[in-house]
């Protein structure tokens, strides 16, 4: 570099160093805060993971429980219907009961007035 | 370097390396934010998160000191956008809310050179103070403003012939 450009380095870097260039914080407590810094990103992040591995765990735990066979047995048709029995409300009328209302079919009264030679 | 303090997640940096060029870090990181020093060790800090944390990986393809200066190079940015798109939603927000716009502090320290450096294409003005103020060479600036070295070149060399021509106009000393 020529002699010109020496000479326009400290001047640059004399009017820098008025700019607050020569201020400079000490490197340690730059760095002490650094690692603060990135303390309190690991910690956050662990946090998260915990929570994040937390719901997995919950969520497996519920999707892979067994399935409790003996609370929900198969139960047969034909064994179902063997279990139950309807009654209707007109049962009451059937043979069966003692009490048929179709075991006579009513007879009715004769007519004996004509019309036209024909019995009404 | 030292085996105790070599970084976890970046096996080729160490902490000595990094307090050895902390001062030039600094200042590179103060022309970053319109000198404003506490954003400047903002910056700062970050970079070393960056670092301790492995997001930014030194693979020895440049000296840690280019490398260190491009990592704060690329936060500067993302603070600046971030702060461009916070401004424009304010700005399209509460457009007639403020009466003042707020204007960046100018530097009260105001020589000719000073402000003729200050004046020049941000590019220009980069490449000038990474090559004059942090002793780097014109190749290991354009790496830090991720441009080729030729570009790099072209920046120096336009910016040396604009404050040559600025300088001559205020009559100052300075033969560049």
């Amino acid at each position: 570099m020529s002699d010109p450009d020496a000479t326009l380095r400290t001047a640059l870097r004399e009017a820098q160093s008025k700019m607050g260039g020569d201020q400079v914080p000490s490197f340690d407590s730059t760095w002490a805060a650094a690692e603060r810094r990135v303390g309190a990103a690991r910690k956050r992040r662990g946090v998260f993971a915990t929570v994040l591995v937390a719901a997995a765990v919950a969520a497996l735990a519920v999707g892979l429980l067994p399935v409790n066979d003996n609370a929900l047995p198969y139960i047969d048709e034909d064994d179902l219907l063997g279990t139950t029995r309807w009654t209707a409300p007109s049962d009451s009328l059937l043979p069966k009961r003692q009490f048929d209302v179709y075991q006579d079919v009513p007879v009715l009264i004769e007519s004996t007035e004509t019309y036209g030679g024909a019995l009404l | 370097m030292r085996d105790g303090d070599v970084l976890d997640k970046n096996p080729h940096v160490s902490r000595s390396a990094l307090e050895a060029i902390h001062g030039q870090v600094f200042g590179w990181a103060l022309s970053r934010c319109d000198y404003n020093p506490t954003v400047a060790e903002d910056l700062m800090q970050q970079a070393y998160v960056e670092l301790l944390s492995g997001k930014a990986r030194f693979d020895r393809q440049s000296s840690l000191k280019t490398f260190v200066f491009a990592v704060v190079q690329n936060l500067a940015r993302s603070r600046y956008r971030r702060m461009a798109s916070q401004l424009r939603l304010v700005q399209a927000v509460a457009a007639n809310t403020f009466d003042e716009t707020v204007q960046p502090e100018e530097p009260q320290e105001n020589d000719s050179l000073w402000r003729a450096v200050q004046e020049l294409p941000q590019r220009q003005r980069d490449i000038i103070e990474l090559v004059f103020c942090r002793d780097m060479t014109i190749a290991e600036a354009a790496t830090v403003m991720r441009v080729s070295t030729g570009t790099g070149r072209v920046h120096y060399d336009r910016a040396k012939k604009t404050l040559k021509t600025k300088l001559t106009e205020n009559g100052a000393r300075f033969d560049v």
